[in-house]
């Protein structure tokens, strides 16, 4: 099995930045050009390219080879990693948290018991 | 949506009190001092913190319980290991617990942890605030999956991320 944490360092690390995400949502809708995909963000082609290799890293995109048009697509692993992580969060607590309910229980049974004991005698 | 069938279960609930802050609340058929103990002793602690089946564990937990005091609990589960750590900033037994806290991949992403203890009908009511350092580093322990129908900033990626795992 792949180390999980260190992929999920370099995939959350690519996704804290609001441009990586907007233009991750952007090539969930189909591949495109470097060109297409800076159009909406004003932001130099240099900037753009400097977060696609930051995503390229992550594993969440990957480029077509053609020299001149090397078109973007969004690559699926990292990012169900993500979302099985996070909702690995929500199961984490609320087990988490049943797990203590439970174990309350023994608790507050033991302090009867103790109790009992202590004015029993 | 699953049942778990534990005592109070369905009182679990996730909020979003401010853009940098994620709360959890849940209500514990208990007394306020028995679920503070639970919460801060180092052996109740391993017995419900890390107990979350087959393959889970609590190998490490160190509790220093004094303002200052520093905390470590690492979490074992299928896919590895988890290290969590942080320092204790107020400390109101049974009713308050302040302390800061990191998960070791993310040693920037510190977030501090209000715990709240309030009796309700002789059952105590845990509300356990994190506040983190930006709604970014939020937006990414939130994530996709913790909240159904929560409307998140993540820009639809939970969407993306949801429909793009499915087609695969």
């Amino acid at each position: 099995m792949r180390p999980m944490t260190d992929q999920l360092t370099n995939t959350f690390a690519a996704l804290a930045d609001p441009t990586r995400r907007a233009i991750l949502a952007r090539l969930a809708a189909g591949e495109c050009s470097v060109t297409e995909l800076a159009e909406p963000f004003e932001m130099s082609m240099p900037a753009v390219s400097k977060h696609l290799r930051v995503l390229e890293r992550a594993g969440l995109i990957a480029r077509g080879r053609s020299a001149q048009w090397r078109p973007c697509r969004i690559d699926a692993g990292p990012l169900k990693e993500v979302a099985e992580w996070t909702e690995q969060y929500r199961k984490f607590w609320e087990g988490k948290f049943d797990s203590l309910e439970l174990y309350l229980q023994e608790l507050k049974a033991k302090e009867r018991t103790d109790d009992g004991k202590r004015r029993g005698k | 949506m699953m049942a778990s069938g534990v005592a109070n279960s369905g009182t679990f609930k996730i909020s979003t009190p401010s853009d940098t802050e994620i709360t959890l609340t849940r209500l514990f058929d208990a007394p306020r001092h028995l679920v503070f103990e639970a919460m801060s002793k180092p052996e109740h602690i391993k017995r419900w913190w890390g107990n979350l089946g087959d393959g889970y564990s609590v190998p490490l937990c160190e509790v220093d319980l004094r303002v200052g005091g520093k905390w470590r609990f690492i979490n074992r589960h299928p896919q590895g290991d988890a290290e969590f750590y942080g320092v204790y900033r107020e400390i109101n037994a049974p009713e308050r617990i302040v302390f800061t806290e990191v998960y070791a991949p993310f040693p920037d992403a510190e977030s501090i942890v209000t715990a709240v203890l309030t009796v309700e009908g002789g059952k105590t009511r845990l509300i356990a605030t994190s506040k983190y350092p930006s709604k970014e580093v939020r937006d990414l322990v939130l994530g996709t999956g913790m909240e159904r129908g929560a409307a998140l900033s993540y820009d639809r990626l939970d969407e993306v991320a949801m429909e793009l795992a499915a087609r695969k």
